[in-house]
């Protein structure tokens, strides 16, 4: 249910029979009591699934209040998707079986068979094969424009897990087949909450903001000699020294990215789990679109704007205190450098939301290593080793010892960094989004001071479903019986109805028998 | 009865393996530290109205009285400035600017008569300023060799590939090399010879970087008719670490004549390196003028410092009130690449020479700020306050 607040969407293919799917579905709540329908969909031949299918949707379409915009039938109807399942209130669940999945899979019903799918809140799988495991999960890639994650714990749970985007294997129980295959394992289902809601969505917006931010960096250094070319007769002079241009994006700025994108956190793990719709941004692209992309560059280029031309009007009459030039090619460069690095820390200052002690350490420290190496080359005895590397002797101390100096960089820090400061400031507070609130509030909890956090147990009134399964075979009963491959403290559900507190529990008691219980989520 | 190879999965996800021999625990969990698992203590601050709108005033509150003191001292500063280029047809150096031939050895000196209006107290700082002269142009600046500069005897002697095609001539090094070396403004006149044996695009390097090879003089018109030379230094104009560190001769100072046998003075020059001042302290490579001159400038319009007028004493301004002649002896024109030519005169204080862009900048970005604050906060009252909690969809 958490997931399912996050939009995400789940479906469960399992290779159990029927009954014990719905059973399954019925106690973790995917299916309920309230649903409006449950389309069972178990045709034999083609014919058959076909018109289960289609009647399934008409019966849907048309209790919708929905204005059709074209026939159902079209393939180029996937766009569209998300405003039909918006608008359909009513809940729907689908149960297909694995001999009509192999039917609805063909290429006429592939389409079908999706939009339905994608029509209902919950779809439940059964009797699949792992075959079809795959196909299923395939189908989803290929039409809809979503990421697929597919989770299991056992070896024929293989194929699906390679096939999804991300897979996930649950390792343990039935061997370390599916964590091999997968790209991430963990020893619980459980684990998949926090997979998803904290540590993707941090990874999300680390991502996010350590791309913006790079973008920025790169264009504030790079286009200042895009604009000092007009004034040096565009023969591509540079503008900085030459060891400063190697050192900038190894030395000088790398460290402080790298502690931003290793430990940034919006919002702490117990907030991630408790707002899952905090999930979306990461959904809808929102962090990091062409939109950002292009306000990243253009804030990018005003800076280099910026630190080009502020320096420029200060130096093009500047002196010494002592009367003694001042304006030429090296001093400008050392300022302008000085400036760049002095304004591309402040801008990750700002843009760092979580400050851990690595954070303070790598930024603080990268600008005294700048200061550090930038006094060390152009010493004396540097340039007494090679003379020729090291032109710029001299220049760090007479052009950082003028008072003049360090007010054009002052100025220069102060341009740059406020616009987008203010920005950013409007923004949180006319339009805040629900991290920024979260955020808020996260605060303000801390502010007060520690409190007893009691969380919200929703607790969901499990229909009680008495449970029977019957098996036209003699089944696994004397196994069970025996308690052979049977943990005392496990509950066989089958057998009576059984009321949990805690509905995770259940699904690993469930887990312990030889069941499979596969989830895509969309 | 379990399998005695089955893995039992308690609680929390803790796999234990429990090998035949028995006992032998390996946890495959990862460690539950505060680094590893994303606990690390930490400050987060976010963006308040009570954070931001106070650094904005204070930002304001702050620039504007330094840009109010930036400008008022740059306002103090006494500047004067003349553009003897010739361009007018009114102007003394008219003549001089028109008449230039390649191969004229007469140097022509034009005199230019101006008067100061305000007396000059303290050291008084004459530079010599040039417009549209590309120093920064990248062949140009590489053209250099910083080992012959420094004293490198090897290097004296083979100069850098960088100097082409000013580090040979007639088969001998020449010393200093360069373009930039060549292209000196500031040493006696010189008669140019062009040479034109080279590309088109060395051709215009060679006839934008000739010597210009200029010397002010200035002279004080007495009341009562006599012409006074106000005596200038020319040593203290370069950098400590310039003259000292980066530039050296070849060997101590005393006989800079015999060290640089072999060698031959750059193609635009009219006397070589090791006679450019008498005094030993100043003559060869660490002649203040030729460093001043070698300390490339950022920008096309530049100002080099020339001379130091050093102060008399406190009671007498330096430069006194009334008129002044200024002769200078005029040699190659920059009128071929629109160039112009220029002779300031300044004072000094603590920001440096005349300049009013720091303190306007700083009054302006000060205003800003405080504006922005202010709008900022009716904002913030008006539609802020939607970072409540309360309705957050839980």
């Amino acid at each position: 249910a958490c997931l399912g607040l996050a939009d995400i969407k789940i479906w469960v293919l399992t290779g159990d029979k029927l009954e014990t799917a719905m059973n399954i579905g019925y106690s973790c709540n995917m299916l309920r009591d309230d649903m409006n329908e449950v389309f069972v969909i178990s045709g034999h031949t083609l014919l058959e699934v076909q018109q289960q299918l289609r009647s399934a949707k008409e019966h849907i379409l048309g209790l919708s209040r929905v204005s059709s915009a074209g026939d159902v039938e079209k393939t180029d109807m996937f766009a569209e998707d998300s405003v039909f399942e918006e608008t359909i209130i009513a809940e729907y669940a689908l149960v297909i079986n694995g001999h009509s999945l192999a039917h609805a899979l063909e290429p006429q019903l592939e389409h079908t068979l999706l939009d339905l799918a994608c029509l209902c809140k919950t779809v439940i799988c059964c009797r699949v094969t792992p075959m079809q495991k795959a196909q299923v999960v395939e189908l989803v890639k290929r039409h809809k424009r979503a990421v697929t994650l597919a989770i299991g714990d056992g070896a024929n749970d293989v194929s699906m897990i390679k096939t999804a985007h991300i897979g996930v294997g649950i390792s343990g129980q039935e061997g370390m087949q599916a964590a091999l295959a997968s790209d991430y394992s963990f020893a619980q289902f459980r684990y998949l909450q926090r997979l998803l809601l904290v540590h993707g969505r941090w990874s999300y917006f680390r991502m996010c903001n350590f791309l913006c931010y790079f973008f920025y960096k790169n264009f504030a250094f790079t286009l200042v000699h895009f604009w000092y070319g007009f004034f040096c007769g565009f023969s591509a002079q540079t503008v900085y020294d030459q060891w400063f241009i190697t050192l900038f994006n190894i030395v000088y700025t790398s460290l402080p990215v790298l502690a931003m994108g290793l430990f940034d956190q919006d919002v702490n793990d117990q907030n991630s789990l408790r707002y899952p719709s905090l999930y979306k941004p990461g959904q809808q692209n929102l962090l990091f679109n062409k939109r950002q992309f292009f306000m990243c560059t253009l804030q990018g280029m005003g800076t280099s704007f910026l630190l080009f031309f502020i320096p420029y009007g200060a130096f093009s009459v500047t002196v010494k205190e002592d009367g003694s030039n001042f304006s030429d090619q090296q001093a400008f460069a050392v300022t302008i450098a000085t400036s760049l690095v002095i304004v591309a820390s402040v801008q990750i200052g700002l843009e760092t939301h979580y400050w851990t002690a690595v954070n303070h350490l790598f930024i603080w420290g990268s600008l005294t290593v700048y200061f550090a190496i930038l006094f060390a080359m152009q010493s004396n005895g540097m340039f007494g080793i090679f003379p020729s590397n090291f032109p710029f002797i001299g220049t760090a101390r007479n052009c950082l010892s003028e008072k003049s100096v360090w007010l054009v960089i002052l100025l220069t820090t102060v341009v740059c960094v406020v616009p987008g400061l203010a920005v950013s400031f409007l923004r949180v507070d006319l339009f805040p989004t629900l991290t920024d609130k979260v955020r808020h509030l996260q605060q303000t909890t801390k502010r007060q001071g520690p409190q007893e956090q009691n969380l919200r147990r929703v607790r969901r009134t499990s229909s009680r479903r008495s449970a029977y399964a019957f098996s036209h075979q003699q089944g696994y009963g004397e196994l069970i019986t025996s308690g052979k491959n049977m943990r005392t403290s496990t509950v066989s559900s089958a057998r009576s109805p059984q009321r949990t507190p805690h509905s995770s529990n259940w699904i690993e008691n469930m887990l312990k028998r030889k069941n499979e219980v596969s989830c895509i989520s969309v | 009865m379990m399998a005695s190879s089955y893995n039992a999965k308690d609680e929390d996800g803790h796999i234990t393996v429990s090998g035949p021999g028995g006992g032998t625990l390996r946890s495959k969990k990862p460690e539950n530290t505060a680094f590893k698992q994303q606990r690390l203590p930490a400050w987060q601050p976010i963006l308040t109205a009570g954070t931001v709108l106070p650094a904005f005033f204070i930002i304001g509150l702050i620039f504007i009285p330094i840009g109010i003191g930036l400008y008022v001292t740059s306002n103090n500063i006494k500047e004067f400035e003349i553009d003897y280029t010739g361009v007018d047809m009114s102007s003394p150096c008219f003549n001089c600017s028109q008449n230039f031939s390649w191969n004229s050895t007469r140097p022509c000196t034009c005199t230019i008569p101006f008067y100061l209006d305000q007396p000059y107290e303290n050291n008084v700082f004459m530079y010599y300023g040039l417009s549209n002269f590309y120093q920064n142009h990248r062949r140009y600046v590489k053209s250099r060799d910083d080992s012959q500069l420094n004293g490198d005897l090897e290097s004296l002697m083979k100069p850098s590939k960088e100097c082409e095609p000013y580090a040979y001539h007639e088969n001998k090094p020449i010393a200093p090399c360069g373009a930039i070396a060549n292209s000196m403004f500031n040493g006696e006149p010189v008669s140019c010879c062009a040479h034109q044996t080279h590309s088109s695009f060395h051709l215009y390097l060679i006839c934008l970087f000739t010597s210009l090879a200029d010397t002010l003089e200035l002279f004080y018109n007495d009341p009562n008719g006599t012409k006074i030379q106000i005596p200038m230094t020319a040593t203290g104009i370069a950098w400590w670490t310039d003259k000292h560190v980066k530039f050296r001769n070849p060997t101590d100072n005393a006989n800079l004549t015999a060290v640089f046998q072999g060698t031959t003075k750059p193609v635009n020059w009219r006397r070589p390196v090791y006679e450019l001042d008498t005094d030993p302290q100043n003559n060869g490579f660490i002649n203040e003028d030729f460093i001043v001159w070698m300390r490339t400038a950022a920008l096309p319009t530049f100002r080099k410092l020339y001379r130091i007028i050093p102060k008399k004493n406190s009671m007498v301004p330096t430069l006194l009130r009334g008129n002044y002649t200024l002769e200078v002896v005029y040699n190659y024109p920059v009128r071929s690449f629109e160039g112009r030519k220029r002779m300031i005169l300044s004072t000094i204080s603590w920001m440096g020479g005349k300049n009013p862009f720091l303190g306007i900048a700083y009054i302006t970005v000060g205003s800003v700020c405080f504006f922005l604050g202010v709008v900022l906060l009716i904002i913030h009252h008006k539609y802020g306050n939607r970072n409540n909690s309360a309705d957050i969809a839980n």
